[in-house]
């Protein structure tokens, strides 16, 4: 089903990104952390408070709503604003929702932000916090799965099963995501890796180990969006939304897809590319969902860069590499740059169409894939393309 | 050994828990369209209508996955165990998961037969175990 979103490609852009420092200990509420990022966006974009007229966020009651950042800014007036419930899968739909505000005039600069305190307050992984409060918990929980490394982990062994991706396979794209974090001043781990280290690095779940997965992490993230014309006149090159996407996802409820090994991007990618009026074949870096490894290895299936059940002999090609055909998680990724939810990888989006990442940067990057967690544990996904102006 | 969690239930699912505590593994079954459908909710996905009555299923299906855990996520769960994720004969479309029952690990696709286990706060869980061993 052909779905156009009228007159939306190429009319908003980011503007600005703004972050906090990546650690294990902020040592601050997450009001802080949202107010700094929303701040250093602002400041990257040649903007003030002032400017802004909407404000969104996406959180799981682990954070600061643009309902407590605004006033905490002195911003009075909101035109728009948007309070998300989810995590990675809706990070990529705040700022599409934002651009889609932008497109329909409701609100003219709206920052986007993600604040998270989840290495010392709210850990994603799970560990001694308490269960959600959803009714899918009771099917799981009582069996000993509720953790998203060991969610994860299921669907990775099936998609092993099913078409012999292998654990060399996950260790490349953590190798290959560590060297680039060794570019990365942001990053978190920094130090090299090999295929070794990652085979020795301790079970978190069987087929996962320690370097199958993300960093838990305290930071922030933000973003500027406006009008393309109007990021024009800004201090920084304007980096153009071409398409935003929206889907669906992978539920244990019979009646949806049952198939663990495909997700909700095969569905999305086709809406994305036909909104940017473009295909895989044009996308110059990918910033790609990489809350485990597998997630990574199931979507550049997904999203078109390889035939299914491939996604891991493309890794191990180098494909994804810096100096691969695709460039992915050029920031070091979740595993190693840092995990904000997802905004994060928007934001290393920008910068490589902006130009300036510095040792990272790939050369003459124009389009960049920039995706969500593609519908696992909540099933709904979303994903951004952005273009050079 | 996994770990204790005491889960909430809820007013679409306690039946389904109830008839589990009397070892029957139980599906929804349309009365509109004949549609078998887990876990419990009143629409059924594929008519969208609210009639259906339980019907008692042979706990049985086939491994989908499983993971061996090692991470200790919550209390006691130290040592290493097994979940599996089973498609259920009855309700093809539908994956749940469940503990293993058995000294070995599971093999992708081999058929398994539920097992009625005692858990959390009165609850009877369906653990699997490999069918005819």
């Amino acid at each position: 089903m052909a779905k156009r979103l009228l007159d939306f490609r190429d009319r908003t852009a980011v503007a600005g990104v703004g972050y906090t420092p990546f650690t294990k200990d902020s040592g601050v509420s997450t009001l802080t952390l949202a107010c700094r990022a929303v701040l250093s966006a602002l400041d990257d974009a040649g903007l003030g408070p002032g400017d802004v007229d909407g404000l969104a966020t996406h959180r799981v009651g682990d954070s600061a709503p643009p309902t407590l950042v605004g006033p905490a800014l002195g911003i009075r007036d909101l035109s728009w604003h948007l309070d998300q419930f989810g995590g990675g899968s809706v990070s990529h739909a705040v700022v599409g929702q934002a651009a889609l505000a932008v497109a329909a005039g409701v609100a003219e600069t709206v920052v986007c932000y993600r604040a998270i305190n989840a290495r010392s307050e709210f850990r994603m992984g799970g560990t001694g916090r308490a269960l959600p409060a959803s009714p899918e918990v009771q099917y799981q929980a009582p069996y000993g799965l509720f953790a998203p490394p060991q969610q994860y982990a299921m669907y990775a062994r099936a998609h092993m099963l099913k078409y012999g991706t292998t654990a060399e396979h996950f260790g490349r794209q953590a190798v290959t995501q560590r060297a680039n974090a060794v570019k990365n001043p942001r990053a978190l781990m920094r130090a090299p890796i090999t295929l070794d280290d990652y085979l020795a690095s301790r079970w978190i779940a069987e087929p996962f180990r320690l370097l199958d997965c993300c960093l838990e992490t305290d930071g922030a993230c933000a973003l500027v969006v406006t009008t393309a014309e109007r990021a024009r006149d800004l201090r920084r090159p304007p980096v153009l939304v071409s398409a935003a996407a929206w889907g669906g996802g992978e539920s244990h409820l019979s009646g949806g897809p049952a198939d663990p090994t495909t997700t909700a991007a095969a569905a999305l990618a086709p809406r994305l590319y036909g909104q940017a009026g473009l295909g895989p074949r044009e996308v110059d870096v990918a910033q790609i969902y990489d809350c485990f490894t597998y997630s990574v290895i199931v979507q550049l299936e997904d999203y078109g860069f390889c035939p299914k059940g491939e996604g891991g002999p493309y890794v191990a090609s180098g494909a994804t590499a810096l100096d691969g055909e695709l460039p992915v998680n050029t920031h070091g990724g979740f595993l190693s740059e840092g995990y904000v939810h997802g905004m994060n990888h928007v934001a290393e989006a920008v910068s490589q169409l902006r130009g300036d990442a510095g040792d990272r940067q790939v050369p003459g990057a124009e389009v960049a894939l920039s995706t969500a967690q593609p519908g696992y544990v909540l099933p709904a996904t979303s994903a951004l393309i952005l273009r050079k102006d | 050994m996994r770990p204790v969690f005491q889960v909430t239930t809820d007013r679409d699912s306690a039946p389904w828990w109830e008839r589990t505590g009397r070892g029957e593994f139980a599906v929804q079954r349309c009365d509109a369209c004949g549609r078998a459908r887990l876990p419990a909710r009143a629409f059924c996905p594929a008519c969208r209508t609210e009639r259906w009555h339980w019907e008692a299923a042979e706990p049985e299906g086939t491994v989908e996955s499983w993971i061996v855990n090692h991470q200790a996520f919550g209390a006691g769960g130290g040592e290493p165990y097994v979940v599996v994720m089973v498609r259920p004969a009855a309700v093809p479309d539908c994956l749940l998961h469940g503990g293993w029952r058995a000294a070995r690990e599971p093999v992708g696709g081999e058929r398994v037969r539920g097992v009625f286990t005692p858990g959390a706060g009165g609850l009877t869980l369906v653990d699997w175990e490999p069918a005819g061993e």
